[in-house]
């Protein structure tokens, strides 16, 4: 089974309609329930006045900030109230500190009552100084945001390897830039909505889309002040996620009216609710120097990393760690100092998002590799091979990778299958010839990276998952049980595929059993790039020691297996020094671009994607995920330009913030998946659906200036910005 | 206000405020939540059906306008248990990941391919320009239509 392009096994159920998604799921008498967000972006509130709310015809319930048993939550760090407001004996809970914290939640008979009610809530605001840049926010004298992180800082990364001052002596080029990424907006299709009520046997039961069923339970329980298995999740299919349904939305509060009210309480949220209220991809600011002898080695770099982490962590601390690591990008470097730094604002939040702050370190990296390749003169693929990590290459914090690094056959690979021809022993670039429109420039750019597959940095990484083997004589059935989530990327499929396979049945005869806390043990999340890796071998433990029993006579044969990487570890806080991570995937990509230098449209002819997937356990779906993946950071590197202003979303529309349609995808998308086994991956496979995301932009930043001439540091670009820079430069004046 | 809707085939008849929308109609009176909303501004197409044979946002449209009309959901789109060829196109072609968008893309497309039924890449993909994914970077689902298109006898 490994290696087939099986057809998933949600196929039928979506292409008929029938498919429930968590709007789609309802209960007799239920409520409707309505979020009431904040109207400031920092202030204490002193006084809420829920009595209109309350007596309107229709309306069951109102609750605030005194309702929730515990009231702070968050993924990493529990930093934020669940309701903000007075009453609570949870210390700074009666501070709102972003437009998206929510104030109160109205239960009433029908939605549109609930969200009449919402706005007679009476809130009465006492402002505070709020700061919306991060730089600004490092500064002494700037407002503080939580009494435990001076000057706003969350986190602060150093890596300290080798000499600097050796390393600057011997550049014979030395390149600059200051690099700025945008926010960006997950947009899945489906906004969040849920459904909260009373199980059968008393558990309050949470129906809603999420990315790790258990993490979700843990953040209710906690909240709620329950025992763990008082509270159960369960996700039915999910309408994509990407990162953004990592952290609470309608969770915790579905569980709470529905605990409170002994009641059945769903939810649906517009897309205006969607992009206003849950967190987004971290903006960054990225100082770079980087230093290489006129042979191409790189023999210094510098960075100083600063993401905007918004108002909570969720997990910028994770997020930034990544960045630290890939802002050198996949090189091996002797001599790199590095500092990050993740900052509260006063902004929305930011947080997992495909990539992980890979791609913010990767648009930095990658136009600092372009850039010296430009001031050596030589070609962008020469250079990086002269560069690249391998096997047993030293990482910046001083320790080799995993066996299996890949990322030289990756960048060849690439370099083949696109605009690259080797001759005299050397990689030249081929291009295509320039349109007749002199208004259209052509251009070719180049561009690789790395990403971490798994949980990072001393993360206690780990899967479960059960196998049950039934039947007498021969096996009639298999039953999987495996929590990980299907957001989309056809996790369940790859389910049922590596159970078959392990233990050596047709796929007819697997169920699986999963979704459901009540039924399955923690998976951990679908995130990370991670399930496929931990998942596949979990069941294949769990599979091994079935059959045992199963040759012992046993019937049913049942085996649970947790299974458990490597130990990574943190960094150390003054050189940076750790094992990171204990997988990695290696990705690299080349576009084709044609700018409009009259209207500053950027056109993606033709990308080409080389992923290390290590084994293809369903080819098709892999091919989805670079295809999908593609289409979303070209939606990043280009459109999609979320407007923030002092704090609020000025665009939380589908009109307003532009995501990329079928007519702005590149007509070619040339998928070459290597699969070029990891030793610790089952059957060899990688994790990879983040991985086509990293390199895209500043491959697109870098066939923008092979066409003309500009290099653009900053994404999104917007055609008003590509025109704005080009101007400037003296292109396009017609 | 009352409306007779004719809904894959059977006529509803409801008494329903005039400001309902066509989507809430048929997700809310009748229970058929195959049919999506995905934005609040008319981008999106997750809610897309036919009205009378022709594909329309169903999220553009009051239930009362849909009175005496004939439309068809995702739901009514098969015959039975034989799946329309697109529906198994796209189940062949990998043309869904998350599948939310499916619907409408299916809809979308079964009713462009009655006025088209030979079309070329270029024209299924203007066709679809008002039908976003996000999953798929849409290269199965042009894939999945021209495949259906070819079993349809185009
Ligand atoms: S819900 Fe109708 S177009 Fe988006
Ligand atoms: S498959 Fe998820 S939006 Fe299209």
């Amino acid at each position: 089974m490994i290696g087939q392009s099986m057809t998933r096994i949600d196929a039928l159920g979506k292409v008929t309609g029938e498919t429930p998604y968590p709007g789609d799921i309802n209960l007799e008498g239920q409520l409707w329930l309505k979020m009431r967000f904040s109207d400031r972006a920092h202030a204490r509130i002193t006084a809420i006045d829920t009595s209109q709310a309350e007596a309107l015809p229709g309306v069951v319930a109102v609750f605030t900030a005194k309702d929730v048993p515990v009231n702070e939550y968050g993924l990493v760090i529990k930093d934020q109230p669940v309701i903000c407001g007075p009453g609570s004996d949870m210390p700074g809970s009666d501070i709102v500190r972003t437009y998206m914290d929510c104030v109160a939640v109205v239960v009433a008979e029908t939605d549109a009552i609930a969200a009449k009610a919402v706005k007679l809530i009476d809130v009465t605001y006492e402002d505070l100084p709020a700061v919306f840049d991060m730089e600004a926010a490092m500064e002494d004298d700037a407002p503080q945001l939580h009494a435990d992180s001076p000057n706003n800082i969350i986190c602060h990364y150093r890596i300290r390897k080798g000499d600097m001052e050796a390393g600057w002596s011997q550049a014979d080029v030395v390149v600059e830039g200051v690099y700025e990424t945008g926010y960006q907006e997950h947009a899945y299709l489906q906004p969040e909505a849920g459904l909260g009520y009373i199980d059968e046997e008393g558990r309050v039961t949470v129906i809603v889309g999420g990315q790790w069923v258990h993490e979700d339970q843990e953040q209710i329980y906690h909240a709620l002040g329950l025992p763990p298995e008082q509270v159960r999740v369960i996700y039915p299919a999910i309408g994509g996620a990407f990162g953004g349904r990592e952290d609470m939305s309608v969770q915790i509060v579905l569980a709470l009216a529905a605990w409170k009210l002994q009641r059945p309480v769903k939810t649906i949220w517009s897309r205006e609710e969607s992009i206003l209220h849950h967190h987004k991809r971290h903006p960054m600011r990225i100082y770079s120097k980087w230093g290489a002898t006129k042979d191409g080695k790189i023999v210094a770099a510098e960075a100083k990393v600063i993401g905007d982490a918004g108002a909570y962590n969720y997990t910028s601390n994770k997020v930034l760690g990544n960045t630290n690591l890939m802002v050198t990008g996949p090189y091996e470097i002797d001599n790199v100092h590095v500092d990050t730094y993740g900052v509260y604002t006063n902004n929305i939040p930011c947080g997992a998002f495909r990539g992980f702050g890979g791609p913010q370190g990767a648009f930095a990296a990658e136009a600092q590799m372009n850039k010296l390749a430009e001031a050596l003169g030589m070609d962008p693929v020469e250079v990086r091979m002269k560069n690249v990590l391998r096997e047993g290459s030293l990482l910046t914090v001083g320790t080799p990778l995993p066996k299996g690094v890949t990322i030289p056959q990756v960048v060849e690979a690439c370099a083949e299958e696109s605009y690259w021809r080797r001759g005299d022993g050397a990689w030249h670039l081929n291009r295509p010839p320039q349109p007749d429109n002199p208004a259209l420039r052509r251009g070719i750019g180049f561009a690789c990276g790395f990403k971490n597959v798994g949980f990072s940095f001393g993360f206690p990484e780990q899967n479960w998952a059960t196998i049950e083997l039934h039947g007498g004589a021969e096996i009639e059935e298999v039953i999987v049980r495996q929590a990980g989530a299907d957001v989309g990327q056809g996790a369940h499929t790859v389910f049922v595929q590596m159970t078959a396979e392990a233990v050596g049945v047709p796929v007819e005869k697997v169920r699986l059993l999963t979704h459901d806390t009540a039924k399955t043990q923690t998976s951990g999340s679908s995130s990370a790039s991670r399930m496929t890796f931990m998942s596949g071998n979990a069941i294949r433990g769990a599979a091994q020691q079935a059959l045992q029993l199963w040759q012992d006579e046993e019937r049913p044969a049942i085996a649970t297996y947790q299974y458990k990487p490597p130990k990574t570890t943190p960094y150390h806080p003054e050189t940076g020094e750790s094992e990171p991570n204990f997988a990695y995937g290696y990705v690299a990509e080349a576009v084709e671009v044609e700018v409009d230098i009259e209207t500053g449209h950027i056109h993606v002819i033709k990308v080409v994607c080389a992923n290390d997937v290590g084994v293809a356990i369903n080819p098709q779906q892999i091919t989805g995920q670079i295809e999908g993946a593609i289409v979303q950071a070209q939606g990043y590197a280009i459109m999609e330009h979320l407007i923030s202003n002092e704090g609020k979303i000025q665009n939380p529309f589908l009109s307003t913030y532009l995501i990329p349609t079928v007519l702005d995808v590149p007509t070619e998308v040339k998928s070459v998946v290597l699969e070029l086994a990891d030793p610790r991956g089952p059957w060899g496979a990688r994790g990879m659906a983040e991985m086509p995301f990293i390199p895209l932009a500043p491959a697109i930043t870098a066939a923008v200036h092979d066409a003309t001439g500009v290099w653009f540091d900053e994404i999104p670009m917007t055609p008003d910005r590509v025109v704005t820079k080009l101007r400037e430069h003296g292109i396009g004046i017609l | 206000m009352n409306v007779s809707i004719t809904i894959n085939g059977t006529v509803y008849e409801r008494d329903i405020e005039p400001r309902m929308l066509l989507v809430h109609f048929i997700r809310e009176e009748l229970g058929l939540t195959g049919t999506n909303i995905g934005c609040d501004t008319s981008q999106c197409g997750a809610c897309t059906i036919h009205m009378d044979g022709r594909s329309l946002k169903s999220c553009t449209c009051l239930a009362v306008q849909a009175d005496g009309r004939e439309i068809t959901t995702i739901e009514g789109l098969a015959d039975g248990d034989n799946l329309h060829p697109m529906q198994e196109a796209f189940w062949d072609n990998h043309g869904l990941q998350c599948g939310y968008c499916t619907p409408g893309m299916i809809m979308a497309s079964t009713a462009f391919l009655k006025d088209n039924p030979h079309p070329t890449e270029e024209e299924i993909r203007h066709a679809l320009e008002g039908n976003f994914c996000r999953c798929t970077g849409y290269q199965n689902i042009v894939k999945s239509i021209k495949a259906a298109s070819e079993k349809m006898g185009g």
